[in-house]
C-alpha cells in the first residue's frame, strides 16, 4: 500500500469507528428516560419535590371538569393514578375530557397540582367530521394518551 | 500502517504540547474565560433575587449558558495568534495530516478552558444552592459536553479567521450547532436536582463527542484550506 | 454518455444562462396553475376537520413550507458538497442561491406554525423539539448567508458557506427525527409514515398539490437567481457582453 492508501484507509477506519461508537450510545440513550414530563404516577410516589416547576402529562379524566369562571380543574390521569390539576387561564380548542394534555406548574402542599400553563397534544389524524363519527360507532374509538414512542 | 500512525501520534503531542505552553505563558488568555464565567454566572444572583429556591430553579440553565459562552468567546484563541504571526500556514503546508494537528490544537485548547471551567464549575453551583450530592452530574455533562464546544467551535473560528471583524459572525455560525448540547447538557443537571435518572442525556452527550470528534477536525481542515489560500 | 453531455453543458455558464431563461417561463406557469389549484381545493372544496374544524386548513401553508425548508436545505448542502469536491462553479452558485429562499420558506414555516398553533395548543409559540429544530434550522440558513456576504472574494466566499452548510446538514436528521425521539406536544408525521397516511385523501389531494406548487415555486426562483448569480460571476466574459449588448 502506497502511503496515501494509507491515510486513506486510516481515515475510513476512524469514521466507521467514530459514527459507530456515536450511534451505538444513541441507541443506548433511547433505552433510558428522556421524557420531559413526569407522570401523575410519578407524583402519587412522592419522587419530586414540591414548589419546583415541572411538566406533568397525563389523560383528562371524563366526567372530572369542573369549570367556575375562568377557574377549571380536573383530573389527570395515566390510567395508573390519577392527580387533581387547577388551573385558571383559557384552555386551548383541543381540550376536552379523554385528551392527553400537559401542564406546567407546581404541586401544592395538598397534593393539587397547580397548572401555570396547560397545553393540548393533538393527535395526528386529520379526517372530515362524519369519517370520524363513523369510525367512533364503528369501534368505540380507543383515546389513550399517546406515549413515548418504543 | 504502524509509521503513520506513529508519525501522526508525534505530530498531535508535539502541537498539543506546545499549544499548552503558549497559553501557559500568556496567562492573562488562561485566566479571562474562568473569570467571564465567574462573573456571568455571579450576575444572576445579583439581577433577580438571592431567594435560594429561584436560584436553584435557573442553576443548571446558568451554569450550562455561562460555560457555553465563556467558551465561545475564547475560541478564537485556538486559531487567531498562528494565523497572525503566519505559523497556521506553515502547519497547513506540513507533511502531516492536517486534522491531526487540528486535533492536537483543539485538545489544548479545551485542557485549558472547558476543562478547567469543569474544575471551578462546582463552586460556582454551591453558590446557587446546588445541592452538593448533585455535583456529579454537573461535572459529568460539562466534561462530556465541552470538548464538544471547543470541536464544533475550531470549524467556525477556521472559517472565519481570515475574516477582520469575525467575532458576532462567528456566535451566528457556531451557537446553533451548540444547542443540542446545551440543551441534554442542562436538562440533566435539571433533572439530577429532582433525581431522576440522567444516564440518557449522558450517552446522549458522549454520542454528541464522539461524533464530532471524527468528524469536526476533517471540517476544520477543510475550512482552514479553503480561507488560508 | 448522452445525458452526461446534457449536464456537461448544462453546468457551463453560458449555457445554463441560455437554457435556465427558457425554463423560467414554463416553470412559473405551472406554479401558477399549480398554487390556484391546490388553494381552491385545499380552502373551499376540502371538508373541515373533525376536532380542529376550520382552523386545520392552514395546514396547505404551512406544511409544504416546513418540508420545503428542509428539501431546500438538503439541495444547498448537496450542491454545495458537489462544488467542493469536483469543483463545479455552478454547483456552488445553485447552493448559495438556494440558501435565502430556504430561509424565507422556513420563516414561513415558523409564522404559519405559530398562528396555527394559538387556537389547537393554547400558546402563539411553545418550545417543543419540531418548532426549535425549525428556528434552528433558520439559523443555520442566516448562518450560510452571513458568511457568504463576508468575504470579498466570491470563490472563498462559496467554499467557506459551502462547507458550514454540509456542517449544519447533520442537524437536519435531528429536526426530522426528533419528533420520534422527544415525547412534545407536536403531533407525530402525519403522511410521512410508512403505512397508510393518517390523513383523509379529500384532505391530502390539495396538501400534495400545494407541495408540488411550492417545490416549483422554489426551482423558479432559484433559476432566476442562480442567473443573476451566474451574470455577476461571469461578467468579465466575452458572451456576457454580448448578452448586455442584446438587451
Amino acid at each position: 500500500m502506497s502511503p496515501t492508501q494509507r491515510q486513506r484507509l486510516m481515515v475510513v477506519v476512524i469514521l466507521v469507528l467514530g459514527i459507530g461508537i456515536a450511534a451505538t450510545l444513541t441507541l443506548l440513550a433511547f433505552q433510558k428516560n428522556l421524557l420531559y414530563f413526569v407522570t401523575p404516577t410519578q407524583i402519587k410516589s412522592g419522587e419530586l419535590p414540591q414548589q419546583r416547576q415541572f411538566r406533568v402529562g397525563g389523560i383528562v379524566v371524563e366526567g372530572t371538569l369542573q369549570r367556575e369562571g375562568v377557574k377549571v380543574q380536573f383530573d389527570l390521569t395515566d390510567t395508573a393514578n390519577s392527580v387533581t390539576v387547577v388551573y385558571s387561564g383559557i384552555l386551548p380548542d383541543l381540550f376536552r375530557e379523554g385528551q392527553g394534555i400537559v401542564a406546567n406548574g407546581k404541586l401544592t402542599d395538598g397534593g393539587v397540582f397547580e397548572a401555570s400553563e396547560v397545553l393540548a397534544k393533538h393527535d395526528e389524524n386529520y379526517m372530515p367530521p362524519e369519517v370520524s363519527e363513523a369510525l367512533e360507532t364503528a369501534k368505540n374509538l380507543p383515546q389513550k394518551f399517546k406515549g413515548h414512542p418504543k | 500502517m504502524e509509521g503513520s500512525t506513529n508519525s501522526a501520534l508525534t505530530a498531535f503531542t508535539t502541537i498539543f504540547r506546545r499549544d499548552i505552553k503558549l497559553a501557559l505563558r500568556h496567562r492573562s488568555e488562561l485566566i479571562n474565560p474562568l473569570a467571564f464565567f465567574v462573573i456571568v454566572v455571579s450576575l444572576f444572583p445579583l439581577g433577580l433575587s438571592t431567594d435560594s429556591r429561584t436560584l436553584l430553579q435557573i442553576a443548571p440553565a446558568v451554569l450550562w449558558i455561562s460555560a457555553l459562552l465563556a467558551t465561545m468567546l475564547s475560541l478564537e484563541s485556538i486559531f487567531r495568534s498562528d494565523y497572525d504571526d503566519g505559523s497556521l500556514e506553515q502547519l497547513v503546508l506540513s507533511e502531516h495530516p492536517l486534522s491531526v494537528i487540528v486535533l492536537g490544537k483543539v485538545a489544548a485548547h479545551w485542557c485549558t478552558t472547558g476543562l478547567l471551567l469543569t474544575l471551578i464549575s462546582p463552586a460556582l453551583a454551591i453558590s446557587l444552592a446546588f445541592p452538593p450530592q448533585n455535583l456529579g452530574v454537573l461535572i459529568w455533562t460539562l466534561l462530556l459536553g465541552t470538548p464538544t464546544l471547543s470541536l464544533i467551535g475550531s470549524i467556525g473560528v477556521a472559517l472565519t479567521v481570515g475574516l477582520r471583524r469575525g467575532g458576532i459572525l462567528l456566535a451566528l455560525l457556531i451557537l446553533p450547532l451548540y444547542i443540542p448540547i446545551l440543551i441534554f447538557g442542562a436538562s440533566a443537571v435539571d433533572m439530577s436536582i429532582d433525581d431522576l435518572d440522567v444516564a440518557g442525556q449522558l450517552y446522549l452527550l458522549a454520542a454528541l463527542l464522539a461524533l464530532s470528534l471524527t468528524l469536526a477536525p476533517f471540517a476544520t481542515s477543510a475550512a482552514l484550506r479553503v480561507t488560508l489560500e | 454518455m448522452r445525458i452526461f453531455q446534457f449536464f456537461h453543458r448544462f453546468a457551463s455558464p453560458r449555457e445554463f444562462f441560455r437554457i435556465a431563461g427558457a425554463m423560467i417561463p414554463w416553470f412559473a406557469a405551472v406554479t401558477l396553475v399549480l398554487l390556484s389549484v391546490g388553494l381552491y381545493l385545499g380552502l373551499f372544496v376540502a371538508p373541515p376537520d373533525y376536532q380542529q374544524g376550520e382552523s386545520y386548513r392552514i395546514i396547505f401553508i404551512h406544511v409544504p413550507s416546513a418540508w420545503m425548508s428542509l428539501f431546500v436545505y438538503m439541495v444547498m448542502a448537496s450542491a454545495a458538497a458537489i462544488g467542493l469536491i469536483w469543483r463545479i462553479k455552478l454547483a456552488h452558485v445553485i447552493a448559495m442561491s438556494s440558501a435565502p429562499i430556504g430561509a424565507s420558506f422556513t420563516f414561513l414555516a415558523l409564522v404559519t406554525g405559530s398562528l396555527w398553533g394559538k387556537p389547537m395548543w393554547g400558546a402563539w409559540w411553545v418550545w417543543d423539539a419540531r418548532l426549535t429544530s425549525e428556528l434552528i434550522l433558520l439559523f443555520l440558513y442566516l448562518g450560510v448567508m452571513a458568511l457568504y456576504a463576508a468575504f470579498e472574494e466570491r470563490r472563498t466566499a462559496q467554499r467557506a458557506a459551502g462547507i458550514l452548510a454540509i456542517v449544519g446538514v447533520i442537524n437536519v436528521p435531528i429536526i426530522h427525527y426528533s419528533v420520534m425521539w422527544w415525547n412534545t406536544l407536536h403531533q407525530g408525521p402525519t403522511v410521512t409514515k410508512f403505512d397508510a397516511p393518517s390523513i383523509h385523501l379529500s384532505m391530502l389531494i390539495p396538501l400534495l398539490i400545494m407541495s408540488v406548487a411550492f417545490t416549483l415555486f422554489y426551482a423558479t426562483v432559484l433559476l432566476m437567481r442562480a442567473r443573476w448569480e451566474v451574470l455577476e460571476q461571469e461578467q468579465r466574459s466575452k458572451w456576457v457582453d454580448e448578452y448586455l449588448e442584446q438587451t
